[in-house]
């Protein structure tokens, strides 16, 4: 059957690197262990399912080197194994308390068959879940693409040193870690500006995506709109987000998420419960907080939490399966309006946060498993390609010169510029700045183990320092003091080492200790931070 | 006015970011040596940051503040494009230029681009919660 459209879905599985060796737990790293068990294990579970069904999944997935280092890390990969034991403890005894109760007893029982099935993957993979990510490229079932190295906003790095150093860095993780080029680009926050595609380009990229205006905003200056792959002055090939299938799935409001079946996100048994039952599980502070186990439904926009309805697991997957068949009929719908107004067969490009999936929109997996299972089963006329596919199979794509733009909130930098969070900035330069004129200054000199190390550690810590999550969530008032002190850290740990090379006076505990708690990118070079006469 | 808890080094810096179509933000850090000459009066405390454009080099906004400040949003060009800051102090009654900042680029304003689904702020919005 001929295609009356191809979908190229990318998910951006992110997270900022959180790793403190030196605490048996500390709060943040919980959103590693949450994401893996509510995330990306689900996802790679359907990934696997599909492909072992002969269904290729076809999806694209950006994974950050962050999170890619996380995912790896075995002092992190030991306390997930407790994190998921701990719940496992507390389903039980949720499966017990709940006995007279057997609606809310059914959704226990379901969480303990997700936790169950990430302590068998984990297993399986002795905790490192970037072996089956791998094994499912090489086998040709979904391609994987990365990110800057710390998930940079790069149009907010003036220096092209330092863009330089987040593409090329991420370029060598990403050889490391899949042993293989990596094919395309994941532009932080869809974040672009007209310097970033020859550096792209010459950092070894093919291709990356923008949001839709980079494209599509300015009139008809492009007539296929979104609906076609483009390519650079500098020869990079650009991919545009499409609105209209983002819409459906991104909005809290109008998407699919919404939806009144669907798991409530913000009711949990951390504030639930009774005090003393779960003390156990919240963390050493004491402080309530969200441990994963939520036992409500959406029910109604407007219902305040203490109004929610139980939930219902099986209920709300038959309704991610109407959304699934939803989502395509309304792709074909939208495949021929282009076709009949454009004349092309449209390429859809859907680009979702991968933790939208299983961890806020707790359906999102099964809903994606139906989506890519249903193109099949059903013999519709819609194919799932790769980026690198699509380019190679498509006539030669136009010139464009995208615009500047990104992905987030009023389509700009605003929620990392603002009156919340600009005063990181001086610092982040700061360190910024000096790491590139001491790497300017000892590039070509002979430096002894502890000078080479030292530096190489600053460029670590700079590189840390100026990663998007910080500013975000000042911006959004989440986790603030720890957002600010990692950009304060960071860049203080930088200046320091920087200053310790300069005269010859490294400290070594100091230094064995960074590269403990810090130690992502084993590999880099403090070279890549010096200048070039042209990039 | 907010800041991190962190002593950095007294080097000459001006920085100019793109913020949005109507916004760029810059911000400014002063050497010891011109710290020093502000301290005892010889800048005035209001620097002058002007804004050009790199094509031509027209200035089209100038903007007034104090020296301590280390931070200001200026507009952009209604067409955006490429653009740089310099900030001035006045000696003597004369303006003497003290920093320079890199090339920015302004965004252009795109039709349509407010009322989007944005990425994770949708799930943001309201409520406590994690992640």
């Amino acid at each position: 059957m001929s295609s009356r459209g191809s979908l190229v879905l990318v998910l951006h599985a992110h997270l900022p690197f959180v790793n403190h060796p030196q605490d048996s737990a500390f709060l943040e790293e919980n959103w590693f262990f949450e994401a893996v068990v509510e995330t990306y294990v689900p996802l790679i579970s359907c990934l696997e399912r599909l492909a072992a069904e002969g269904i290729r999944p076809g999806v694209t997935i950006s994974v950050s080197p962050t999170l890619g280092a996380m995912l790896e890390n075995e002092a992190l990969e030991k306390k997930l194994a407790l994190y998921v034991e701990s719940r496992l403890e507390l389903i039980e005894k949720e499966l017990e308390r709940l006995q007279g109760d057997p609606v809310m007893q059914r959704t226990a029982s379901y969480y303990r068959d997700l936790y169950e099935s990430a302590a068998e993957m984990l297993h399986k993979y002795s905790g490192d879940l970037i072996t089956p990510l791998k094994a499912l490229q090489h086998a040709g079932q979904i391609e994987i693409i990365t990110t800057s190295a710390t998930h940079a906003v790069l149009p907010l790095l003036a220096r092209p040193e330092a863009v330089r150093a987040q593409l090329s860095v991420a370029a060598e993780d990403y050889l490391d870690r899949f042993n293989r080029k990596a094919p395309g680009f994941w532009l932080p926050e869809c974040a672009y500006d007209p310097r970033l595609s020859s550096y792209l380009k010459l950092s070894g990229y093919n291709y990356t995506f923008t949001e839709t205006h980079a494209i599509a905003g300015r009139g008809d200056r492009n007539p296929n709109g979104v609906y076609s792959p483009y390519r650079t002055t500098s020869g990079l090939g650009l991919f545009a987000r499409d609105s209209e299938s983002s819409r459906e799935v991104w909005s809290s409001q109008s998407g699919y998420p919404g939806d009144p079946a669907y798991r409530e996100f913000y009711r949990d048994l951390g504030y639930d419960g009774d005090y003393e039952y779960v003390r156990p599980y919240l963390g050493a502070d004491g402080n309530r907080r969200p441990l994963g186990l939520k036992y409500h439904r959406i029910t109604g926009s407007g219902s305040d939490l203490s109004s929610k309805l139980p939930y219902d697991p099986e209920a709300a997957l038959a309704r991610a399966a109407e959304h699934a068949s939803d989502f395509l009929a309304r792709r074909l719908r939208q495949a021929d309006e282009v076709y009949s107004s454009r004349g092309i067969r449209p390429l859809i490009v859907s680009c979702y946060d991968a933790e939208l999936f299983g961890h806020w929109w707790f359906e999102g997996p099964a809903f994606l498993e139906a989506v890519i299972r249903k193109i099949r089963q059903e013999r519709l006329p819609l194919q799932f390609v790769t980026p690198s596919e699509y380019l190679n199979s498509c006539q030669e794509p136009e010139e464009v010169t995208p615009a500047i733009s990104s992905w987030g909130e009023k389509g700009y930098f605003d929620p990392w510029v603002n009156e919340s969070n600009d005063y990181i900035y001086p610092a982040v330069y700061a360190a910024t700045d000096k790491m590139i004129e001491t790497a300017n200054r000892f590039r070509n000199q002979d430096l002894n183990s502890l000078a080479q190390r030292a530096l190489n550690q600053a460029g670590r810590e700079t590189l840390l320092s100026q990663s998007s999550d910080w500013p975000f969530l000042l911006y959004i008032g989440s986790h603030a003091d720890y957002a600010r002190g990692r950009v304060s850290d960071h860049a203080a740990n930088a200046l320091k080492l920087l200053s310790e090379v300069a005269e010859r006076n490294v400290d070594e505990r100091l230094l064995s200790e960074l590269e403990k708690k810090n130690n992502i990118f084993p590999r880099l070079d403090f070279r890549v931070f010096a200048s070039v006469s042209r990039f | 006015m907010e800041q991190l808890a962190l002593t950095l080094p007294a080097e000459d810096t001006l920085v100019l970011l793109p913020k949005n179509p109507g916004t760029f933000f810059a911000f400014w850090r002063f050497s010891s040596g011109k710290e020093e000459a502000f301290l005892s009066s010889a800048f005035a405390p209001e620097v002058e940051l002007r804004v050009f454009r790199s094509e031509d080099k027209s200035v089209f906004f100038q903007h007034r503040v104090f020296w301590r400040a280390g931070r200001a949003y200026l507009p952009v060009p209604e067409r955006g494009g490429a653009c740089e800051a310099v900030l001035y102090a006045l000696r003597n009654g004369e303006w003497e230029r003290l920093l320079d900042s890199n090339q920015a680029a302004a965004p252009e304003s795109a039709d349509r681009c407010d009322d989007r689904a944005r990425a994770s702020m949708e799930f943001m919005k309201g409520g406590s919660h994690e992640l």
